[in-house]
């Protein structure tokens, strides 16, 4: 294996769709225990390339390497480094947390021990009635909380986390960013799309896509110096209406 | 111009709205902001009349409207949560069939419907079928077909949850437009640097106002002073050390590079931690939010 400081790097990505081309030969890195903030209009083109670098979908041409290895030749080894959150909330709603949680537990191939071992580290998370509840009961808060745990179970390196804080409460939104800080003091890499402008901010570098292309990544102090914007917000307008909009 | 007092709505063993009081003003925007099951949407569908409240008083311009809701339809336009135009139909199909049942006089609604394309930048996509439209230009036309009334009280459930951050900014910048021109507008959002925009701002949580005001009283009213420091060294360490400091723990929260500490006695911490700078910052709206739900 390769080393690297990157946790992920994209060269020249492209995916098309039939006659769309929805990502148009990107480049980027992911440096190793960096927030990379992913932001960009919706059909940009962010849950496409994260869904290539997870292997969930094909890329037309270029390569994605994680830890040096291309996902192409290794994708089971990368599998195993990778924790991906869907912006789709994918656990089952009848079943309670502790089911959900050993259910994935199971297919992410964790062993009982392994299992019991988790469950003594989420107890300190969870309490034992709100793993005995419904998933489909659970605020929307809570649910994306259950969501990054099953995302964790098998300790990933590198972690694509596609809108977590969204129809999040703002106590809740806070609280799940100390999750995300926590996993970056435990040298853990994060690749975080939003659509909550000022969790830019929160990351350590940002990249904007749009129509499929990356049009801003850096710094979030610097890119609003070097583009003398007082807000994120206000350098994203800049940004996009430079670019042409959809 | 309308007054809600002490508006309650119970479904089943939930009561979704308990004893809500607020006034909207006129020419003003009122942001009604909350998470998800704060009692929002329930809220406007009984102002409108969707909903039968279950006690409670409506006041329209200091006159009580006894279940008389036309009184407020005949003045509003109401945008649901929920797309709820045609989506077989093309953007002008839409906007001539709620302008005939609207009945507005063709030679006006040529007019309009020619100023709200060109308003909301839909001019090129008005032969799309309304299905095709992306999020942000669907909730758009929502809105245009509300307008074709020319309603004096705007009221507008969630438009902008779920739509991209540009679609957002856009749609609020068309909503500022509107208050520009004397609308009085009334607006649900989950997202509080959105609701920062708002002249007033209630904030629901569990079916009760947790706070309401103007937003700069809110802020003035803000009980504690905010610090945003620039650490030395590990981010981590230093944050351990201004959590240790007494009165502080519960109180830090890290934001990229920085960390914001929220501070009530009269610790001084330049001395006691490695930094680079210390900046005190005014409050967003989340921290008047998490400051006061922590409180509750």
């Amino acid at each position: 294996m390769k080393p690297t400081a990157n946790a992920i790097e994209v060269h020249d990505l492209v995916k098309i769709f039939g006659h769309f081309q929805a990502v148009k030969k990107i480049n980027f890195a992911v440096r190793q225990g960096e927030i990379l903030g992913f932001l960009g209009p919706n059909g940009a083109g962010k849950t496409t390339t994260i869904k290539m670098i997870t292997g969930l979908l094909n890329i037309t041409s270029g390569s994605i390497l994680v830890n040096g290895l291309d996902n192409q030749k290794h994708m089971a080894l990368i599998k195993k480094k990778i924790g991906y959150m869907s912006q789709k909330f994918s656990l089952y709603p009848l079943l309670t947390v502790r089911e959900n949680i050993e259910f994935f537990g199971g297919i992410s191939g964790l062993n009982r021990k392994e299992l019991r071992d988790q469950f003594t580290r989420i107890g300190t998370q969870l309490s034992d009635e709100l793993l005995r509840q419904r998933v489909q009961a659970l605020p929307p808060g809570i649910r994306q909380q259950v969501a990054l745990l099953v995302c964790l179970l098998p300790d990933p390196e590198i972690i694509l986390l596609d809108e977590p804080t969204s129809g999040v409460d703002p106590a809740m939104r806070r609280q799940f960013w100390n999750e995300i800080y926590s996993l970056k003091k435990n040298n853990k890499t994060l690749l975080v799309t939003t659509h909550h402008l000022d969790e830019a901010e929160y990351c350590d570098r940002v990249m904007i896509i749009h129509n499929g292309k990356i049009v801003l990544q850096g710094e979030p102090a610097e890119l609003l110096s070097q583009n003398r914007q007082t807000s994120i917000e206000e350098l994203f307008k800049q940004v996009i209406s430079a670019h042409g909009q959809n | 111009m309308i007054r809600l007092e002490h508006i309650s709505k119970q479904f089943a063993a939930i009561r979704a709205v308990n004893d809500v009081s607020l006034t909207i003003k006129k020419g003003a925007i009122t942001i009604v902001s909350g998470a998800d099951g704060a009692g929002k949407s329930t809220l406007f569908k009984i102002l409108v009349g969707l909903v039968k409240k279950d006690s409670g008083a409506i006041l329209l311009n200091g006159e009580n409207i006894h279940n008389d809701y036309t009184r407020i339809t005949s003045v509003c336009g109401y945008m649901p949560e929920k797309f709820s135009l045609y989506v077989d139909l093309s953007v002008e199909e839409n906007l001539n069939f709620f302008a005939a049942i609207q009945q507005v006089p063709r030679r006006r609604f040529e007019e309009l419907k020619q100023h709200l394309l060109e308003k909301t930048g839909m001019l090129p996509f008005k032969k799309r079928r309304a299905g095709d439209l992306s999020g942000g230009m669907k909730q758009k036309l929502a809105l245009s077909a509300i307008l074709l009334s020319s309603p004096e009280l705007i009221i507008l459930d969630e438009p902008t949850t779920g739509v991209d951050p540009l679609s957002r900014i856009e749609f609020f910048t068309i909503i500022e437009d509107l208050k520009k021109e004397g609308k009085t507008i009334v607006m649900s959002t989950p997202y509080l640097d959105e609701a920062e925009k708002g002249d007033f701002v209630v904030l629901l949580k569990n079916g009760r106002v947790m706070m309401q005001d103007s937003m700069a009283m809110l802020k003035e009213s803000f009980p504690a002073r905010l610090f945003r420091i620039l650490p030395q060294g590990n981010i981590f360490e230093v944050m351990q050390q201004i959590t240790d400091v007494p009165g502080l723990a519960g109180q830090v929260h890290m934001r990229g590079k920085f960390i914001r500490y929220m501070q009530s006695g009269p610790e001084n911490l330049s001395s006691q931690v490695p930094h680079l700078e210390i900046i005190e910052e005014r409050p967003t709206l989340e921290d008047v939010y998490i400051y006061h739900e922590r409180r509750q």
